[in-house]
């Protein structure tokens, strides 16, 4: 006779605390299964198929895989997303930390400006397309008609190098704010007699925040650096909103391509294929940054 | 005598009577059916059909769901579902279950439904440019055996021209049912272009008359050059000569088929390998969209383009209609909507200003099967049946069929239909004859004046759709699988071209290789297949058009 509480039971013999945690784990469990190993499983099946509206589809093994690397589209949509991360990422990361230092102080209307700074953050990200789409707008918007007395007039959305940067530009403006909410929270954060040390060395401020600050708040920049290129690399409503993808398809976006393939033209075993690819090579970079702050904290 | 005269009395009460009784039984044999906005058109009585008239609601507990571009109860297209589902609900006991879509989305979401077999919706109000995937799935049912059963309300096949014929039927099959009727058409400002000093202006420049309106799409160029950069309107600010929607995803690419039709489509009495074809050769699938009929078309195109607002490369249909009316360009080509629109004061400042003309031709013509350009002695014109023209087709997953199809069908019964042309917001395009003033058609000009239409702007407007529709040749239109795919690679192509990224040629082959890649993936050998059903290869023109 066991003790109360860990009495066997079932097949195989197990204790009964043991099955009472795995029942509660069980919901969770099947959660997990349903709505990400599925899902997982479905799409690596999907990517092996051909798959055309209203005709049997068949097995084609790894040749949406092989299609993808001869894709002159698929190359121009890839090389577009990743030199939007090289701006976009990098830009909010140091506006953000600009901002940061310039709050992680005592002054009047403090906490109005931080909330007016984090404000673009609640917005949903189409919203915001929209809302640029009017402040954008080459005919009398917001902005042509601030810039009209100087005689400029910036063809925001009808030419290829200022959609880009249009498309760049709404999302710098939503996503500065939360490299810059981490980035306060952070040095809010940091142990106050370090840095009253420091002002006693060092005569600068410049020089406490390169040589001070930022070491200690590596850690943190690396993975706000992580999170931000794993949302940039997948970003989509905006460009969808704004340009559409163009002018031409100067803004079709990675993940724009791969909706249009898969959501548009129902060739879903490419775009299945399309999204593993993205998912690996995300899954990669986030793995160095990830390894490079665990080894930050060790 | 006095017997005589009394006689004569009888018969005359007994013949008034008479004619009173059948005034009042014609009279009761209209029904008053009054929509949304408070309007009562009458309809024949035996034009509503048994199910309604034997007082019957054999509808009731019966749902059906469908689906359109979302616009919302006063919005183009989905307006008249809201404007006359309560008066159908009423007389046939059934419900409808309107889902709006946005334009971009509506086309993946039916075909999710379709594919995946949920079988949510009961009606699309579909592109026509949706058959091909559709008819390839079997998708959605032939409404041939509803046509001419006296359950059903009566619409009226015969008064519309081939070329809307074409896109309701496959292969002698009727799938869709009259609705809109999409096609482009010049638009043009009439006050401006008769303008004497103008006039006088354009000749020593151009060295002929200014044609009011073009004949040609040189001439177009012309007066849109002519017209571009200087305030002709007397606003203080210089104007444009032409304005397009050239956004992509904005349906420019419509734009340019409409264009370069007529540069294209080499008139013959069959459609074959050479003659009445615009998209593929029809003996390998090899596409066409880069020869030099095309170049040539999306040359002028790239012209036209730059007589016009350098922002319209990121204008949707709304934004280009929008400076149209606002009287800032002289030209512009486009749906009908453009012609409803204008008549509405809070919007546009050109009503009773709106000239409409059927699209221009060319006097060159490429002619693929000796390969060198031919002079015509008068323009090649050719229609077009450009856009959605969209209706409702009814899913092979229905539970509702005959309810989907009554609907429909009260949809499109001539007094119904008619209310929709005169009315002029509701995207609803006028299409057949029965929209048509005289003698082309029994519509009547009071009744359009009465919904505010200025009357020289609708004698202009549907004389120009009424040759439209019924010009002897007509643009082909694209229905094979895949043909949302095509579409927007040419889209993005020709806007590549249209920011100078790449040449026209450039742009035009790299279309062609994108097609290529999308026929061979689809199967070629299938994508010919219904390619030929769809243009009629091999026919006689008029046969192939849905003629008899």
């Amino acid at each position: 006779m066991g003790l109360a509480g860990a009495e066997m039971i079932g097949w195989p013999r197990l204790s009964y605390k043991t099955m009472t945690k795995r029942i509660l784990l069980l919901p969770a469990a099947v959660w997990t299964l349903l709505f990400t190993v599925f899902p997982f499983v479905y799409t690596l099946w999907i990517s092996t198929q051909r798959i055309r509206l209203g005709r049997p589809g068949y097995f084609v093994g790894m040749e949406n895989f092989a299609k993808a690397f001869a894709d002159y589209k698929l190359s121009e949509s890839a090389l577009g997303t990743i030199l939007f991360i090289a701006v976009a990422v990098p830009l909010e990361l140091i506006l953000g930390f600009a901002f940061a230092l310039l709050f992680n102080r005592d002054f009047r209307g403090q906490g109005v400006l931080r909330a007016i700074m984090t404000m673009p953050l609640f917005a949903t990200p189409v919203g915001v397309a929209y809302l640029f789409t009017t402040i954008l707008y080459e005919e009398g918007g917001l902005v042509n008609s601030l810039l009209a007395p100087l005689g400029w007039h910036p063809p925001w959305l009808s030419n290829p190098f200022w959609a880009r940067l249009s498309v760049l530009l709404v999302d710098v403006w939503q996503w500065t704010p939360f490299c810059f909410l981490v980035f306060l929270a952070g040095l809010q954060g940091l142990p106050q007699e370090v840095l009253e040390a420091a002002s006693l060395d060092v005569v600068k401020n410049r020089q406490i925040v390169t040589q001070v600050v930022l070491p200690m708040m590596a850690p943190l920049i690396r993975l706000v650096l992580l999170l931000r290129f794993i949302e940039a690399a997948k970003v989509f409503d905006t460009p969808f909103v704004l340009t559409s993808g163009g002018p031409g398809r100067s803004t079709e976006v990675y993940s724009l391509y791969t909706f249009r393939v898969g959501l548009r033209f129902f060739d879903l075993g490419y775009a299945a294929a399309l999204s593993l690819l993205l998912l690996v090579a995300v899954m990669i970079v986030a793995n160095l940054l990830f390894r490079g702050t665990r080894e930050m904290y060790d | 005598m006095q017997s005589h005269k009394r006689l004569t009395l009888l018969v005359w009460v007994v013949l008034a009577t008479l004619a009173m009784a059948v005034s009042v039984h014609a009279a009761s044999d209209l029904v008053p059916i009054k929509n949304l906005s408070g309007d009562t058109v009458y309809v024949p009585k035996s034009d509503l059909g048994t199910i309604i008239t034997d007082g019957k609601k054999p509808f009731a507990g019966k749902t059906i769901t469908i689906t359109v571009n979302v616009a919302g109860p006063k919005g183009p297209i989905e307006g008249p579902l809201h404007e006359w589902r309560k008066p159908w609900e009423e007389l046939t006991g059934g419900k409808v279950n309107i889902v709006g879509i946005p334009y971009a989305e509506h086309y993946s979401k039916a075909m999710t439904d379709l594919l995946t077999g949920t079988g949510q919706y009961d009606i699309f109000m579909a592109g026509a440019d949706w058959y091909g995937d559709l008819i390839a799935g079997n998708y959605i049912i032939p409404i041939d055996k509803y046509l001419n059963d006296p359950r059903f309300p009566k619409w009226d096949r015969s008064a519309m021209p081939l070329s809307q014929v074409a896109l309701h039927t496959w292969q002698g099959h009727w799938y869709g049912v009259l609705n809109d009727s999409d096609g482009q058409v010049l638009y043009y400002r009439r006050d401006i272009l008769t303008n004497a000093s103008y006039r006088q202006r354009f000749k020593a420049k151009y060295g002929y008359d200014l044609p009011v309106p073009p004949k040609t799409w040189e001439q177009v160029r012309d007066i849109a050059e002519f017209f571009n950069g200087w305030d002709w309107n007397g606003d203080g600010e210089p104007d444009s000569g032409m304005v397009m929607h050239l956004k992509v995803g904005g349906q420019g690419m419509f734009h340019y088929a409409s264009l370069s039709a007529p540069f294209v489509l080499f008139p013959g009495p069959t459609v074959d390998r050479y003659h009445n074809v615009y998209w593929f050769d029809p003996e390998n699938m090899n596409p066409l969209i880069n020869s030099p009929g095309h170049v040539r078309a999306l040359e002028l195109l790239l012209q036209l383009a730059k007589f016009g607002p350098s922002a319209q490369l990121s204008w949707d249909l709304g934004e280009a209609w929008d400076y149209f009316m606002r009287g800032k360009a002289v030209l512009t080509f486009s749906w009908g909507d453009v012609g409803g629109l204008v008549q509405e004061p809070g919007r546009s400042v050109i009503k009773g200003k709106l000239g409409t003309a059927m699209l221009p031709g060319t006097l060159e013509v490429w002619d693929r099967e000796h390969n060198r350009w031919v002079k015509f002695d008068s323009p090649n014109v050719v229609g077009n049946t450009t856009g959605g023209s969209w209706h409702g087709v009814i899913s092979a997953l229905s539970k509702n069929p005959e309810v989907a199809y009554h609907f429909l069908a009260f949809l499109a019964m001539t007094p119904i239909s008619q209310w929709h042309a005169y009315r002029g917001w509701d995207g609803v395009d006028p299409g057949t004859r029965h929209h048509f003033l005289a003698p082309q058609g029994d519509a009547k000009l009071e009744d359009y004046v009465a919904q505010g239409w200025n009357a020289e702007d609708v004698r202009e407007y549907t004389q120009a759709y009424y040759e439209t529709f019924f010009a002897e040749r007509q643009l082909p239109y694209l229905r094979i699988p895949g043909g949302h795919e095509y579409w927007v690679s040419l889209d993005q192509h020709i806007s590549e071209a249209l920011t100078g990224a790449v040449s026209a040629k450039e742009a035009l082959d790299r279309t062609a290789r994108d097609w290529d890649e999308i026929t061979n993936r689809l199967g070629r050998r299938e994508q010919l297949e219904l390619y030929r059903q769809s243009i009629g290869y091999g026919k006689p023109y008029q046969e192939a058009m849905g003629g008899k």
